[in-house]
This record gives structure tokens, C-alpha cells and sequence, in this order.
């Protein structure tokens, strides 16, 4: 039809109708994957501070006059913060528009002419279900129950079968494995670092057959792969994917300063990646959910002020042995490293120990390492990467599904903790849980490795009843194991997305 | 009898007036005053001349003498002859049958305001006009009729034919008139512009035959704050800080002896406010006219300092170049003529925004420790603070972080030509222009003053845009009668728009110099670290309209009076399907007074006409392209490799689209009369309306699943429904002339058909203080933007206050209250205080806005005095950042509970300000007000002077914003400052400051 006066169209944006045609428009729609998985949490509450928090390991901290909304993460109890009925709704919305992306992607894979490119297309599929399915597995693990798409729609969903899910990330991630080239880290171009790979699909593959066969206590993951599959994708990383552990653990984090091995290193298997360039006016590059690990508005050199969310749990510190190298590469103690922290009357559940591994740093004038680097402020200008799949967890879960070698990577990852002190134990499932606590500790991961014990086993190690600070003031602290078992370990469906779906979404139990 | 000489004036300006009607009492015998107002008649001494002039009150001088008489005569305030301005037209007053108010340019310039809209404020019932900030040049809220969107629900104005959104370029005393079209009826002819409301604005014009008039009108002033918040000073502050520890079973932070050395300290109100600021105003204006042409002309300079932070702060500087002829290019037939003015704005400002854009709240926060500057004269750097490392000096942090300047510049008019082949046809086409340039430039300069403000790096922005609006309109009207008593008046016309822009931003860091001054981007030096760099251009989104319309005018006697009008409207914001909207319109008039039956009133009832219209308008006020799901580009990034800040670009389409988008519509109601009585002494005028306005344009939230935000969708509707009296009195006792307005109206808010689940569309969070919740809403059954929160009632005095708080089964309802802490209202009786018993505990909207307008004359002498009001409305009042313990407090905090007994109001200190995260009716205060916004006294030299080429030389001295009235205890009750659909909300607004000012008026 001809064109009218009152016909215009946008110069600065494309539409939906004219983009996914060529292999570069391909290319960027997969970039805006990679974008919409690097977003999740950048509001919200990032699951490695949430996890932390749920876990053993942190309390709720954050400023003494702040909401209640970390300590009902903490005590599982939505009574502690009635208000915080969405805390989780940023993420729910970002996660599901970061799977629209994908989904929207994947369907638009066949009306791109991709020419004498052809073999970019599985690679780009795989790719992309590889981070679709690492976002259902964030999501089905904290949620429980949530909808699935496997392509876009705008109908109002109920909550699939948890099972359904994990067919979905088990098909998404066996298609990755399947066909991303057998490129070891050795010969991996720098420029690449981030992609996923192989490797990384052949590890998550593992943790999602641990954490399913355990929390659901079943014997294989949704009937895709089997034990002996999951540890034959672990083996293949061991022993093709050219990664090995780095020497000292301490280097593994900025905080080791000039140490530092950097990010990219020869032990990450997969990374969700950050860097400094996060503005105001919608650009959101950086790790925004670090600031909150920071001590609560007070630096010391190396390390930089923050909200002083998810303060550690000195029973974590007292769980290391004190030749265990891992205790002070992981955890900030105050006291012990006469740190003049002054700022007790600002701190919410202050315990005198912090976050090591993924602390804001400033320089020797406190000016925040971001910032020096360009970033815009220390809150959303952190750019340390979320390093999610080290080696060292590839090579206890290998030991952990039964491998021959257990013994040897058990003895691995614990003779770099122990250095000349290191003395052998036997490998049993729980010598690996317990050292799984020590070397992820503040990673993320011990919350999930706690309820893949069962939810039982979960409530009564995290169910305490001690004394923190709050804004300088002894007060009681006090974790139930009835109100986690009540929850399962799950977590609330925002509220004010059961609202709007009309009731068509449900609560989870507890909640 | 014998030749008797005279001539005849107008005691408003002293010009003469031609064609005078001049008659001898009793006789048929009279002539009319020459083109110089003069006039000659044979009369005897002892009869009486009777001088009569349409929009002038007649006047009869008894002759004494054959000696030449000079005679003024006084307009009549309202004639009802007169003409006021509608849409594509003009009309007789007394045959309007829609609702609508015209205020004369007088009453605007009177006022000495900067912008025209302020002078418009109290004057006109039904229109709500509040400042959105004190600031010099920021714009005006203007709401008709109630508020009818959470959209920008603004007015479309129409200055001299040509459709604008932004009239702060004019010059106030380049305005003829300003008339206000209230309900559908009068404004559907603008269709789909007019949802919100018209105001129609007519520059001056020459008129043919006028001899040259030159006006030099100047006004100087001097502006303070009206009224201070008191913060506490250093010692208050020590104590309150105090209390707040031991509250919290700590040791107080100061000793006795620390408190009694503190002193004042530093009281940021004092150094963030400035005496004295300047505005001042001159204008030169000139106009006249032959048979062939006229012409108005002027050049006028405005400018006004903020009184926060001074001149080089907030200041704002206006050059306004205007011209309007009209030339007859053949015997009446061909006329040709343009309005054109020309705006030269040069402005900065502080910030005026949001808690985190705003200037003046960190005076409201820090405390009164932080010194203003250090040893050496420079501003304090508090980073090493014993006390409170993260509070920065807030008087620097306004300057460091408000170095800029802004100027643009705007063309705007039109071009026309009218054809009048035949009487009673007209064709009128013109070609209007709205041009805008602008250009911006900033610097930050390398500073620190806490440990969280601080620059490392000097940052130059430079911006530059510019765009146009074209508008062609052409108007075909045929007037004609049919047998003398059926007056038609029939008019079709058709407008196309079109709008299009473009601008370039840039900033950079490294300034080699370190100034504003040398702020260009070429000063830059850095150029590796591209992070730091911004280069942008883009064009802006192309708008385009076409539209045609019609109206029919029907009067039967002038009696009965019919008017239709009907539009239709295409826009590109909307999909080819629903581009097209269409708005009708009716509205009939009966003058009663005209009726034989009501010949018995004649003897107190002048004039009554009955009014009622019914019709639709529309607003399409949206983005363009909504209907379309666009793939975007900004900011979608991902880093690969190991190299920070080195960014791959992706993509990912963001939006879902709705081709099924289209006009909001707005339909009203209005009943009305108006009535002259008493000797055309008391003007009445009263309208009922009810204006409901649906199928709103509203961004709803989808369900996350979606994966995209929400396409905009029709749904959601808001009626206002409410009455409007404008009474008006005037008279004389001998020379003393005087005359009393007052008008008011009644509003009532109801949202309905909020297509949510909940029926609500949420307020923002983040708005009061960091991390504050949502605490206004847009819900069915209630008036829009309603404060939701908790109601409270009292304080818990003692322990067993708290413990007798209980519900029903015997449980405490606040477990964890504490004498002194807030009690809060178990609303919904379920025994627990929590979301569900949070409510209504405020409405912005006020039930009542009114005006009162007094003037008065004496011979030379004449006063003035202009009122406005609202009542019935609340305001939140949020200064403090709660999340902080160690902000500062109004010294109202000194009135709080410390004891049993000691405030049943205000609640305890606490550190961890349990008493004022959940937004309660703490927040709530009355908005009620009432303002004597002008008072002006003036006097006439030219009485004295008499000089024949001095027509007036007029002194006047002037107090702006004189009085208050009103129990709000902020700086300013009058907050038209909005966040989205939140109104009232007081961040620490600035406030209107209080001008003294002097000027004259000088007319040759």
C-alpha cells in the first residue's frame, strides 16, 4: 500500500517485523541473551547474597534502620517483614524477560538465511539453551513452581510440574553439549571468554543432576540423563576441557590484590560476566548486587564500604581449620585482621566477620577500585565477574557421582587449601559435603548443596539461636528449622505477580 | 442654540474614541465623534449630552456653559456585547452556550508575574494553577476541571490559532486575552488536543484607524523567601542525636559539656537562600493603524534571579521580539497578516526534582556539625569527619553539581490570508511555525566533600536540538440570515500537522580548564577511555496529524441558540486501523431574559441565559510507535574477553506492541447560566459539570511471563464532577470606582475501571525518602492519586498503653511497640497491624479552588488585589532521609514524645526510624491556603503632567505573593510539583519567593 501523510516510522530502533534476518542480527540477539542473563539481578535480590543469606553461612545484616527484608529471608518468615511481599519481583520479571529473549531468539532461528554460515546456527542454539536453562534451574531451585515457556506468549500460565522444568534444562542442556565444539581452555581465544561452552554445559549438567536426583530424591534427572551420563560429562571436562585448579586459593579473589589470577582464569568453567560501564541512563554492565557484601558504609584498605547485607555467620569462620588457607581468602575478620570498624551503630546484625571473595575494594585512599576504573559510582560500577563453575566443583562432583578417581580429586582441591599441611581423608559423600562448604563458601552454592540433603537436613543445620549487633546492641537471633521445613527451602512467589495472574498463579507453601 | 465643542476619551488608557454617539436628551438630534474622538453639536446651555459607545458605560453631562467639555468615558467591565475568542473563531459573549472564561490582558499584566499562566492563577473558576517549583522560569501545573489522566494531563494551548504545549516564551504583556475552554462542548473543535482542556491565548493587535500609541511599561523588584523551615542547630541537633541513642540503650554520642560548647553551628536554610534577588522587566510596545494596515509590535526583556543559590545558580533571562500586522491588499476583500514572536530564553538552575534531583533537600538533611568552609575558604571536605563521614556540605554540592547554562530560542506565529469574496463568506488559510533551538552546556568540576560526593574527574555535556511544528489551516465560514431572525453561522475546516527534530549530546572528561565558562567539549582532553565518552544524535520521533472539522451556529432571535461542532482527528501515534478519532458535540442556549414573560424581572434582572452542552474530545498524548514491539539496541550489551569496559552490542525486542491502541476520550456534561442583574451591576455565571474521561492510554503491567514490558492499552477512567460560581460586582460612589470578584468550585475525584486484577495502578516506590514505599494510588472508587497508608492514632504513652492494644482473641496487636511509638489503626479489624489495613489517609485533589479579586479607583490613583485558594486537599511532607539516622530534623521534631504525656503527635526518636518507614497519616498535612498573591497601588501622573503627548504616566508599586494563610508548616503550601500522577508532595520544594517590586507605565 502506498504510504500516507500519517504514516512515520522509528529511524533509531527496528522492529520485530524487519530484525532476525541476517546471521548478524542473529549474532546480536544471542548477544542480548548473554545481556538479558547478566541482568537478573541487578535489582532485586541476587540470588548469590539471597542463597548466602538462606544458608548457614550469612544473617541478613544490611543498616539498622533498613527493612525488615533480609531477616525474613533469614528466618524464613514472612511475619518478620509482612511489607515485603515482592522482594524477589525484580528478579522474577528479569528472569522472564531474559527467557522471552531466548525463546524469542529460538524461534526465529529458521527465517534467518544464514548462507554459507550454517554451522553458526547449532552453535547459536546451543548457546542459547544453554542460558535458558541456566535461568530455569536459578529459578526452579528458588521457587519450586514456576510457568514454563519454551516460547513467547502473553497468556496468563499456571506453574508446571517441576519435573516438566527440569525435562526442559536437561533437552537444553544436552543440545549444548551435543553441539558446541570440543574446544579446550588452552585453545580458547581470549576474545571469546564468556561464551559458553562445552564444558560449561557438561558441568551444569552435573550440578542440575545432583541438585534434582537429591531435593526430588530421584534416581535420574527427569529420565534425560542417568548417573553414569552426568559423571561421563564431568569426566569429559576433567579430562578434555584443559582446566586445572589455580595454585593458591587466595589468588582465586581480587581482595589477593597484585596475586590476583584475574577473571577468565584456567579454573572457570563458566562465568556470568560484569564490568564497570553500568549508568543511570540504562546501561546495566556491572555487578550491582556486590555493594551489598560491602562493610556497611566504612572501608579499609583493600576493602571498600557497602550496605553490610548478608553478614557472615562466625560458625562459618570456626568451621575452617586454621591451617585451612581458604578461611581468611574467604572471609573479612574484623577483629582478627585489626580492621578499626567503627560503624557498629549503622550495622544490623553485625557479626564482626564479612564477605572476602566478593568484596567492593578501594584504594589505599578508600577511593573504590570501580570508580578508578571509570565506573560511575561503588554501587553499580563493581565489576567483578560471578565466576558460578569453578574446576574445583567439577572435580567434586565427579567424586561425588562415584568416580574412579574420587579420591584423587578430593585430595586435589583439598591439597591446595592445606598447602604443606595437608593430610589425606578419605572421600565419602560427606567428607565432600562438608568440604564443598568450605571451598564454595560465600559462592552461592552451599544453600543449594544444604537442600539437595533433604529439606530436613537443611532446616536443622541453618536453625540457630544466638546474639548478633544490631546497630551496636546485643539482641537475640533466632532461626527455626519449622518455618524452613514449612517453606520446603522455597521461597515466595512475589505477591503482586499472584495479583495480577488472578489467582492463577499459587503461593508456596508457608509463604 | 449654539455650536457646543468637546472631546471624548477613555479614562482607561486617555485615548479618544472615535465614533462616540453624541446625542441631545429628549431629542432625536446627535452626531458621532470624529476619527480624534472630537465632535461639534448645536445644542442649548441646560440640556444634557448623552455619550454612549459599545463596551463603554454611557455617560450624561449637563451643559453649563458653551465652553468646550472633555468627556471620559469608563469601559464596561463584561459588556455583553462583546466578543470573546473561541475555537477558530470569535463570538458574542452573550450567544456562548459552551463553558467557558475569558480573562482580559490587563488582568494579566496587572499581576507583574514572569509567565503568564501565574498572572491567570485565582482569576477564572474551574482552573487550578500552581507553581511547580519556586524556580525561575520552571513551568506552571494547570489543571481544568479536576484532574482526568495519571498522564500529563496539561492543557492545549492556542495562541493566536497555533496548537502549542509550552507558553512560558510568552510575554505577559504582549497578551490581548486569554480564554479558557471548559467543557467538551466549547473545546471539541479542537478534537483530539483538547482532552485536558483549552486555553486560547490572542496577542495584541493594531486596530484600523488608531492613531500610533507607544507604551513603555518597566517593573523592578526585589524577591526573599516568604517563609524559613527552621532546622535544628548544632545543640538541638547534639540533643535529638542524644535521645536517639539512649532510645536505643546507648551512650549518648555528645557529653554535656560538648553539647554546651557546640553553639549554632551551621544553618544550611541561611546559606542555601539568598535577600534580595532581582527581577526586573521592561517592555516597549507600539501599535496602531490606517484603513490599509496595522500593526502591533514590541520588545521586552524579563528576568528574574532564584532566591536559592542567587543569580549564578537559578536565574532566568527572557528577550521576547514580537510582531503582528495585518495588511488589506484589496478593497477588504484580501487580507494578509502574521503574528510572529520571537523568544530568546537564557537560563540555569538547580535541581528541582526528585529526592535524588533536588537541591534544597540537603539542606534538610545535613546537620548543622558540617561547617561551610574550611581554613583556607574553600568548601568544607567532610570525608574525615569525626561525626558523619557520608553528610557533604549541601550549599556545594548545589554549586559543584549545578554548573550549567542553558539558552533557546523560539519562533513562533503565523502567516495568513483571508478572503471575504462576498459578505458573511470567509476563507481564512494560514501556515503557523513553532521553532525551537536549544542548546546546554554543564561542568563538574573535581571535588570531594564526603565520602559519597565526590568527582574524580572534570565532566563538560554539551547538548544541542532544535525542531519544528508546522501547522496549515484552512477555515471556510458563511454567515447568513434567514428572514432577519434565523441567524446561521456555518464553518468547515481541515488542519494538518506535522512535527519533526532533531539533537546531538555529548560529555566528556578532563576539562582543561576549570570553569563553566570554557565548558565545551573541545576543552576535553580525554580521549582513551571511552567509558567517559557519550557521542549522540538522534532524530526524535516524527508526529504527524491531519484533521478536518465543522460547526454550525444557529440563534433564533438571539434567543434561542444551538451550536454543533464535530471533528475528526488522524494520528500517526496510533496503527492505520485506529488512526482516526471522532468527536462531536452539541450545546443550546435560551435566553430568558429575552422572553416577554420575563418582562417583569427587567427592573433587577438585566440578562439570563440558560446553558447546556454535551460532547467528546480526545488525547492521544503517547509515544510514538507504541503500537509497534521494537527491538532494542541501547544499552544491551554483554562483555566477552577479558578486557573491562569493552563491550559487544546485542539486541532484544522490548516492548510488546497493541495495534488495537487508540484515543482516550473525554466526554462532559455541563449545565450553566449566566445572569446580569441589579443595573448590570452583579455578573453571575454557574456551571455544573461532569466530565468523565476513559479509556485512558495507560502502560499496564503485564504478567512477568510476558518477557516484555507491557504494551500501552486503553482502559481506566477518571469522572470529575463539580460546580463552578464566578460572581462579579461593580459600581461607584462618585469618582470611586470599585469592583469585587470572587469565584470558586467544587471538585470531586472518582477512578473507576482500572483494567488490573487489583484495580489499581501502583504508585512508584523510592519517591519519599531511599527505599520509601509506594504511598499514592490510582484505584477504583477513589479520587486519583489518594495517599495509601496507615492511619495512626496517637502515641502508646505508657507500657500499659501497649499492652492494652489488644484484638479480640487477647493478642497484642504492635508486639514490638514501645512507649512513644506511633499507634496505628487496625483498620480492618483482623487483630494485626499489616498491607491490608492500609488506606485512604489523603487526597491531593482539593474539593474547593477559589479566587477574590478587589480593584478600586480614585481619580489618579488605583489598587488592585488578587487572591487565591484551595481547600480540602492534603499534602505529604517528606524532608527527611529516614534510612539515615543522623539527618537532620525540622525543630518541629522538638515537640516530640519523651515522656508520658509529652506529645500525643509526634512520636519518639528512634535510630532506626521505626515510627516512619511505613507511610502513615504521620506524613499527611493539611493543604488548605489561601494567598493574596497581588497587591498593587498605583497613580496616574498623567493627570498632573498633562502634557498632550503624554497619555498616561503611571506609578505603581506592587507586593507579589503578599499573604499566605494557611496551618502548613512547609515554606509553601502551593505544590504543583507531580512525580507521575503523585501531586502534593513536598521534598523540600522551593518555595515562591516574596517580591517588592516598583514600576510605571507610560503610554505616548
Amino acid at each position: 500500500c502506498t504510504k500516507g501523510f500519517l504514516d512515520t516510522e522509528p529511524i533509531t530502533e527496528l522492529t520485530d517485523e524487519n530484525f532476525y534476518r541476517t546471521t548478524d542480527d542473529a549474532y546480536k540477539a544471542l548477544v542480548g541473551c548473554y545481556d538479558g542473563l547478566q541482568i537478573v539481578w541487578a535489582g532485586g535480590v541476587s540470588l548469590p547474597v539471597a542463597t548466602e543469606i538462606l544458608s548457614d553461612n550469612c544473617f541478613g545484616g544490611t543498616g539498622n534502620s533498613d527493612g525488615f527484608g533480609y531477616q525474613m529471608l533469614d528466618e524464613f518468615d514472612r511475619l518478620r517483614s509482612p511489607a515485603d511481599q515482592n522482594l524477589f519481583v525484580d528478579n522474577w520479571i528479569a528472569y522472564y524477560k531474559a527467557i522471552y529473549r531466548c525463546n524469542m531468539l529460538l524461534g526465529k532461528l529458521d527465517g534467518i538465511e544464514w548462507g554459507n554460515k550454517a554451522d553458526l546456527r547449532p552453535v547459536y542454539e546451543a548457546e542459547t539453551r544453554f542460558i535458558r536453562a541456566y535461568l530455569y534451574f536459578d529459578m526452579i531451585r528458588l521457587w519450586g513452581h514456576v510457568p514454563l515457556l519454551t516460547e513467547p506468549s502473553n497468556e496468563n500460565i499456571p506453574q508446571a510440574d517441576p519435573n516438566e522444568v527440569y525435562t526442559v534444562i536437561a533437552n537444553d542442556l544436552k543440545f549444548a553439549i551435543e553441539n558446541l565444539p570440543a574446544t579446550s581452555y588452552a585453545s580458547q581465544p581470549t576474545a571469546t571468554y564468556g561464551r559458553v561452552t562445552k564444558w560449561a554445559a557438561e558441568s551444569l549438567m552435573g550440578r542440575v543432576f545432583l541438585y534434582y536426583t537429591g531435593y526430588y530424591k530421584q534416581t535420574d534427572l527427569a529420565g534425560v540423563v542417568d548417573r553414569s551420563a552426568a559423571l561421563n560429562y564431568l569426566e569429559d571436562v576433567i579430562n578434555n576441557g584443559g582446566f586445572s585448579l589455580v595454585e593458591n586459593f587466595a589468588h582465586l579473589w581480587p581482595a589477593s590484590l597484585e596475586n590476583y589470577v584475574g577473571e577468565d582464569n584456567k579454573e572457570t568453567v563458566f562465568a556470568i560476566k560484569y564490568t564497570f560501564t553500568s549508568d543511570y541512563d540504562g546501561n546495566t554492565d556491572g555487578n550491582h548486587w556486590m555493594v551489598m557484601f560491602g562493610m556497611r558504609e566504612q572501608w579499609s584498605f583493600p576493602y571498600g564500604n557497602g550496605w553490610g547485607g548478608a553478614t557472615v555467620n562466625p560458625k562459618l569462620w570456626n568451621a575452617y581449620n586454621r591451617n585451612d588457607s581458604r578461611r581468611t581468602a574467604s572471609i573479612i575478620a574484623i577483629a582478627e585482621e585489626g580492621i578499626n570498624f567503627t560503624n557498629q551503630s549503622k550495622q544490623r546484625e553485625y557479626t564482626g566477620y564479612y564477605n572476602k571473595k566478593y568484596s567492593p575494594l578501594v584504594d589505599e585512599n578508600g577511593n573504590s577500585i570501580a570508580v578508578n576504573k571509570g565506573g560511575v559510582n561503588f554501587q553499580i560500577g563493581q565489576f567483578q565477574d560471578y565466576v558460578s563453575i569453578r574446576y574445583a566443583d567439577v572435580l567434586l562432583m565427579a567424586a561425588e557421582l562415584g568416580s574412579p578417581n574420587a579420591q584423587t580429586y578430593f585430595d586435589a582441591v583439598r591439597r591446595r587449601a592445606f598447602g604443606t599441611n595437608f593430610s589425606a581423608q578419605p572421600v565419602s559423600q560427606s567428607a565432600i559435603m562438608n568440604e564443598r562448604k568450605l571451598e564454595f563458601a560465600l559462592e552461592g552454592i552451599r544453600y543449594w548443596d544444604l537442600l539437595r540433603q533433604g529439606v530436613d537436613v537443611a532446616a536443622s543445620t541453618i536453625a540457630e539461636s544466638t546474639t548478633v549487633l544490631n546497630g551496636g546492641q546485643e539482641v537475640r537471633k533466632t532461626i527455626s528449622a519449622g518455618k524452613i521445613n514449612e517453606t520446603n527451602g522455597l521461597q515466595q512467589i512475589p505477591n503482586n505477580q499472584i495479583t495480577l495472574s488472578n489467582g492463577v498463579l499459587v503461593q508456596n507453601a508457608g509463604w | 442654540q449654539q455650536a457646543i465643542r468637546g472631546k471624548v476619551v477613555s479614562t482607561e488608557d486617555r485615548l479618544p474614541i472615535p465614533g462616540v454617539s453624541v446625542k441631545i436628551k429628549g431629542t432625536a438630534q446627535g452626531i458621532s465623534t470624529d476619527e480624534n474622538g472630537n465632535f461639534s453639536i448645536n445644542a442649548n446651555v441646560g440640556q444634557s449630552l448623552i455619550f454612549s459607545y459599545i463596551g463603554m458605560q454611557e455617560k450624561e453631562v449637563k451643559l453649563t456653559s458653551a465652553a468646550p467639555i472633555n468627556v471620559a468615558l469608563e469601559p464596561t467591565t463584561g459588556n455583553l456585547d462583546e466578543v470573546v475568542v473561541v475555537g477558530y473563531g470569535v463570538q458574542q459573549k452573550k450567544l456562548i452556550t459552551g463553558a467557558s472564561v475569558q480573562v482580559k490582558g490587563d488582568d494579566i499584566q496587572k499581576q507583574s508575574t514572569t509567565n503568564a499562566l501565574q498572572a491567570l492563577q485565582g482569576q477564572t473558576p474551574g482552573v487550578q494553577i500552581s507553581s511547580t517549583s519556586g524556580q525561575p522560569g520552571e513551568s506552571m501545573r494547570v489543571i481544568i476541571r479536576g484532574v482526568g489522566t495519571i498522564a500529563n494531563a496539561s492543557p492545549l494551548y492556542v495562541v493566536d490559532g497555533v496548537l502549542t504545549n509550552d507558553i512560558s516564551y510568552l510575554n505577559p504583556n504582549d497578551i490581548a486575552s486569554m480564554d479558557v475552554l471548559k467543557d467538551a462542548a466549547s473545546a471539541a473543535i479542537y478534537g483530539s488536543q483538547a482532552a485536558n482542556g483549552v486555553i486560547l491565548v490572542t496577542t495584541k493587535t493594531g486596530k484600523s484607524d488608531q492613531p500610533a500609541q507607544i507604551s513603555v511599561d518597566t517593573y523592578t523588584g526585589l524577591q526573599k523567601l516568604a517563609r524559613k523551615i527552621d532546622m535544628l542547630n548544632a545543640k538541638q541537633y547534639a540533643i535529638i542525636m542524644n535521645e536517639g541513642a539512649i532510645n536505643a540503650g546507648k551512650v549518648p554520642y555528645f557529653t554535656n559539656e560538648e553539647i554546651t560548647n557546640l553553639g549554632e553551628g551551621t544553618m544550611w536554610m541561611d546559606e542555601m537562600f539568598k535577600d534580595n534577588a532581582l527581577t526586573q522587566n521592561y517592555s516597549l510596545s507600539a501599535q496602531g493603524g490606517s484603513t490599509k494596515s496595522t500593526y502591533s509590535t514590541s520588545f521586552a526583556y524579563t528576568s528574574q534571579e532564584g532566591i536559592v543559590g542567587g543569580k549564578s545558580l537559578s536565574n532566568y533571562e527572557r528577550f521576547n521580539y514580537r510582531i503582528n500586522s495585518e495588511h488589506n491588499l484589496y478593497n477588504d476583500i484580501i487580507r494578509l497578516g502574521e503574528h510572529l514572536t520571537f523568544t530568546y530564553l537564557n537560563s540555569n538552575g538547580i535541581g528541582v526534582g526528585n529526592q535524588y534531583n533536588n537541591s534544597l533537600r540537603g539542606a534538610f538533611n545535613t546537620s548543622p556539625l558540617v561547617p561551610m568552609y574550611d581554613e583556607e575558604g574553600n568548601f568544607y571536605d567532610n570525608t574525615n569527619s569525626s561525626w558523619n563521614t557520608g553528610e557533604a556540605n549541601p550549599y556545594a554540592t548545589m554549586y559543584y553539581g549545578n554548573q550549567n547554562d542553558r539558552n533557546s530560542q523560539r519562533l513562533f506565529g503565523d502567516v495568513y490570508l483571508i478572503v471575504e469574496p462576498m459578505k458573511g463568506l470567509r476563507f481564512r488559510t494560514s501556515l503557523g511555525l513553532d521553532y525551537n533551538v536549544n542548546e546546554s552546556r554543564s561542568f563538574t568540576p573535581i571535588y570531594r566533600l564526603s565520602a559519597y560526593s565526590f568527582n574524580d574527574f572534570s565532566r563538560i555535556n554539551q547538548n544541542m536540538g532544535k525542531n519544528k511544528s508546522l501547522l496549515w489551516d484552512n477555515l471556510l465560514s458563511y454567515t447568513f440570515d434567514i428572514k432577519d431572525d434565523h441567524h446561521f453561522e456555518a464553518m468547515v475546516g481541515s488542519s494538518a500537522f506535522q512535527y519533526d527534530g532533531s539533537s546531538i549530546w555529548g560529555a566528556n572528561i578532563n576539562a582543561v580548564f576549570n570553569d563553566l565558562e570554557h565548558a565545551w567539549l573541545s576543552n576535553a582532553t580525554n580521549a582513551n577511555d571511552a567509558a567517559q565518552m557519550t557521542l549522540r544524535g538522534a532524530p526524535d520521533d516524527a508526529d504527524k496529524r491531519m484533521s478536518y472539522f465543522g460547526r454550525l451556529n444557529y440563534n433564533y432571535k438571539g434567543t434561542y441558540l444551538l451550536n454543533a461542532t464535530f471533528r475528526a482527528d488522524g494520528s500517526s501515534r496510533f496503527a492505520r486501523g485506529n488512526r482516526w478519532g471522532y468527536f462531536p458535540s452539541i450545546s443550546a442556549g435560551w435566553v430568558i431574559s429575552n422572553e416577554a414573560f420575563a418582562e417583569s424581572t427587567k427592573n433587577w434582572l438585566d440578562f439570563f441565559k440558560l446553558r447546556a452542552s454535551w460532547g467528546q474530545v480526545g488525547n492521544q498524548r503517547i509515544d510514538a510507535f507504541q503500537f509497534m514491539s521494537p527491538v532494542t539496541f541501547l544499552n544491551t550489551n554483554y562483555i566477552f574477553g577479558n578486557q573491562e569496559g569493552v563491550l559487544t552490542p546485542g539486541a532484544y525486542p522490548s516492548r510488546l506492541s497493541n495495534v488495537n491502541l487508540k484515543w482516550e476520550t473525554s466526554q462532559q456534561t455541563n449545565i450553566g447560566f449566566d445572569a446580569r442583574l441589579l443595573q448590570n451591576r452583579l455578573d453571575i455565571a454557574f456551571d455544573w459539570y461532569d466530565k468523565i474521561t476513559k479509556d485512558w492510554l495507560i502502560q499496564v503491567p503485564v504478567l512477568a511471563t510476558a518477557g516484555a514490558d507491557g504494551p500501552f492499552i486503553n482502559g481506566g477512567d477518571v469522572k470529575n464532577t463539580g460546580v463552578e460560581l464566578a460572581l462579579n460586582y461593580h459600581d461607584h460612589i462618585g469618582e470611586f470606582n470599585y469592583s469585587v470578584g470572587l469565584n470558586g468550585t467544587y471538585n470531586k475525584n472518582k477512578v473507576g475501571s482500572i483494567p488490573t486484577a487489583d484495580g489499581i495502578i501502583h504508585g512508584a516506590n523510592n519517591l519519599l525518602f531511599a527505599n520509601s514505599g509506594e504511598f499514592y494510588r490510582a484505584q477504583n472508587g477513589f479520587p486519583i492519586g489518594y495517599f495509601w497508608g496507615y492511619k495512626t492514632n496517637g502515641i502508646f504513652q505508657t507500657e500499659d498503653e501497649v499492652n492494652s492494644y489488644r484484638n479480640a482473641n487477647g493478642t497484642l496487636i504492635q508486639p514490638s511497640a514501645q512507649p512513644g511509638d506511633v499507634r496505628y489503626v487496625d483498620v480492618n479489624g483482623d487483630g494485626q497491624i499489616g498491607e491490608t489495613d492500609k488506606t485512604m489517609i489523603g487526597n491531593p485533589n482539593p474539593d474547593f479552588t477559589y479566587g477574590f479579586s478587589i480593584t478600586a479607583n480614585y481619580k489618579g490613583f488605583d489598587l488592585a488585589i488578587q487572591a487565591s485558594g484551595v481547600a480540602g486537599n492534603q499534602l505529604v511532607q517528606s524532608y527527611r532521609n529516614h534510612t539515615d539516622p543522623y539527618s537532620n530534623y525540622t525543630t518541629a521534631i522538638l515537640d516530640r514524645w519523651h515522656g508520658p504525656g509529652s506529645s500525643n503527635t509526634t512520636p519518639r526518636i528512634t535510630e532506626d526510624a521505626r515510627n516512619w518507614t511505613n507511610f502513615s497519616d504521620l506524613y499527611i498535612h493539611d493543604g488548605d491556603f489561601l494567598r493574596v498573591s497581588t497587591i498593587t497601588l498605583g497613580y496616574d501622573f498623567g493627570k498632573i503632567i498633562k502634557k498632550n503627548y503624554l497619555r498616561k504616566v503611571r506609578l505603581f508599586a506592587s507586593v507579589l505573593n503578599a499573604f499566605t494563610f494557611t496551618k502548613y508548616d512547609g515554606m509553601d503550601p502551593e505544590i504543583g510539583y507531580a512525580e507521575g500522577f503523585a501531586s502534593g508532595v513536598d521534598l523540600g520544594y522551593y518555595p515562591r519567593p516574596r517580591t517588592f517590586m516598583i514600576g510605571t507605565n507610560i503610554t505616548f
